[in-house]
């Protein structure tokens, strides 16, 4: 499923010079040896490879982590209604962005992803208590941590100038347009280790959604193995943010969608998770690409693609939650 | 060698002492039943033993292993825990769940040996019939038996059960500890909290009381049913009527 959807990505763009056709014409010259020296084919070249291609890779790569790291975040805290955010990350990672935005020091990806990982950690030790992190806790730190972070992110806006200010409110509407090699490059190593943790752990998972006790009783230390997995689930959405801004509820929905699709047993719907959340999010990304004469940016469009589609399966399947 | 020794056991819970200088001893491959009112420190107790609770005081080995030098992992392959009540969230399969029992013995991902061990532990509880059923759909009942084949899974060599009759009705009651009995009479060592004395004396072939932070045994099965005795554990005014050469217990109606 993801490679003929990237495949197709590629195709599509606003760019006259580089339409399917174009693109399709090239690649069959490619490969039956006739070489193309026309200006044409540069520029085709250099709009497939240098602004459609990290921009494709980018958005999957994003789409994955963020739905990888909802399902794993959900298994954990056994909460369906547990995404990346709400820990603190995406406001963490706004406030960082904006405060990068504003009065420049450090590069916007770098501070949103310092910011980001602060506050998880920060609502994690604020709901440690003797060695303990209680659900419940860890839930109400990171809205306590959110809130402060939204305010401080206010604070920054009051003070920008109108033209810094229309910055912030476009980085934390989430957007994919100014994708380059170099932002992949720096997303595309947490991620993986990210993802690949959370892959490995995928069956552990299942027993930690049994419940601590059942999880200590049956053989595993599950504060150690949450741990592992939140620390996981956080660097690959981190990243994840800090190259394509908010994207709203992302990574709560997908894995909703994922578990109505196979069920709920995480050694097939981790792997899955990633592979169709990079490959959703690309679906939307393509829209918002084409749909109108401007982009529309990517969080937005999220919400207003994947909320109905949501609402749609929820009634139609029975997701048989027991709350 | 006994199944489980506890030696000088005490433990307090925010300094509130809730069992004081315990000994005890539970015999290998029998059912034992923990009794005793209210909040005596009848769960506390098998917590402690599970593991679940740490102890400062005291000595508790289990099949000759000092229960408070080993992991969790180390553990898991000696005593299963069913908890009082588990609360499932996600819609898992009744296989998916009994799988889970395994994680002791699996590093990452399950193979087939974990596979088949989970279908052998649903065939013992006599429940292949719900093996792809959800979870989350069953009654309390066949949820109960889905947890009973889950830690039978892990290949325990002693299982504790806190209170596994609450929620059942009274045909489930009795189904399920006539499988706690088979399962003792095949070997295993069942230690379970029971608040019914008359189900624990029905099917149980030993009686602990937990007491004034004591837990006590008595000196013969047949005087754990004697009437001033267990007034003092109830502190309620019983009455017995015989049957089958022992006394079943009713409340007094006068």
């Amino acid at each position: 499923m993801p490679i003929p959807v990237i495949l197709a990505s590629l195709l599509i763009g606003p760019s006259q010079a580089a339409s399917p056709s174009d693109i399709f014409r090239s690649v069959f010259n490619f490969i039956s040896g006739n070489q193309e020296t026309t200006d044409n084919y540069i520029l085709l070249k250099s709009v497939v490879f240098d602004v459609r291609l990290p921009r494709v890779l980018l958005t999957f790569i994003t789409g994955g982590a963020l739905a990888i790291s909802g399902c794993s975040m959900q298994a954990i805290f056994r909460n369906p209604l547990t995404d990346p955010y709400i820990l603190g990350l995406s406001s963490g990672a706004a406030f960082g962005a904006a405060l990068a935005l504003a009065f420049v020091f450090i590069p916007v990806q770098l501070s949103a992803f310092i910011f980001g990982l602060l506050a998880v950690v920060l609502s994690y030790f604020m709901a440690r208590k003797n060695k303990n992190v209680s659900i419940v806790s860890l839930i109400l730190s990171g809205i306590i941590v959110s809130g402060i972070f939204t305010a401080l992110l206010t604070v920054v806006q009051y003070f920008s100038d109108p033209f810094k200010l229309q910055s912030i409110v476009h980085w934390t509407m989430g957007n994919l347009h100014n994708a380059n090699w170099s932002k992949l490059q720096s997303a595309i190593i947490p991620i993986a280790i990210g993802v690949t943790v959370l892959i490995i752990y995928r069956w552990r998972m299942n027993v930690l959604a049994m419940g601590d006790d059942e999880a200590r009783t049956a053989g595993i230390n599950p504060d150690k193995d949450k741990l592992i997995i939140l620390l996981a689930a956080t660097l690959a959405s981190s990243s994840a943010v800090a190259v394509a801004g908010i994207i709203g509820l992302y990574g709560l929905i997908i894995p909703h969608m994922v578990r109505m699709m196979i069920g709920p047993d995480n050694r097939q719907s981790i792997p899955l998770n990633f592979l169709f959340g990079g490959t959703f999010l690309l679906v939307i990304d393509d829209f918002s690409r084409t749909i109108s004469g401007f982009e529309i940016p990517i969080g937005v469009f999220t919400m207003l693609l994947g909320a109905p589609f949501f609402i749609y399966l929820m009634k139609k399947t029975n997701i048989g939650l027991m709350w | 060698m006994k199944a489980i020794q506890i030696r000088g056991l005490s433990f307090s819970y925010n300094k509130i002492c809730v069992l004081d200088n315990v000994n005890a001893d539970i015999e290998i491959g029998k059912l034992t039943f923990i009794l005793g009112k209210n909040g005596s420190g009848k769960s506390t107790f098998l917590r402690i033993i599970a593991g679940l609770l740490p102890y400062k005081k005291g000595d508790i080995h289990i099949l000759g292993n000092d229960n408070s030098k080993l992991n969790y992992t180390e553990r898991a392959k000696i005593v299963g825990f069913l908890n009082q009540q588990h609360k499932a969230v996600f819609p898992f399969s009744v296989e998916e769940v009994v799988l889970t029992g395994r994680a002791g013995y699996v590093n990452y991902i399950p193979k087939d040996i974990d596979k088949q061990a989970a279908h052998v532990a649903i065939e013992k509880v006599g429940i292949s019939h719900l093996t792809n059923r959800n979870y989350t759909e069953l009654s309390g009942g066949e949820q109960q038996l889905v947890m009973i084949a889950r830690v039978l899974a892990q290949n325990p060599k002693v299982l504790l059960l806190d209170e596994p009759t609450t929620h059942l009705d009274f045909g489930n009651q009795a189904h399920l500890l006539s499988l706690l009995k088979k399962l003792a009479n095949d070997g295993l060592t069942i230690v379970a909290v029971l608040h019914d004395p008359n189900l624990a004396f029905l099917y149980g072939d030993d009686f602990l009381f937990v007491r004034d932070k004591q837990v006590i045994r008595s000196a013969t099965s047949v005087d754990a049913w004697n009437v001033d005795f267990l007034k003092t554990i109830y502190h309620g005014n019983i009455e017995t009527i015989p049957y089958n050469g022992r006394a079943l217990l009713i409340p007094d109606m006068n």
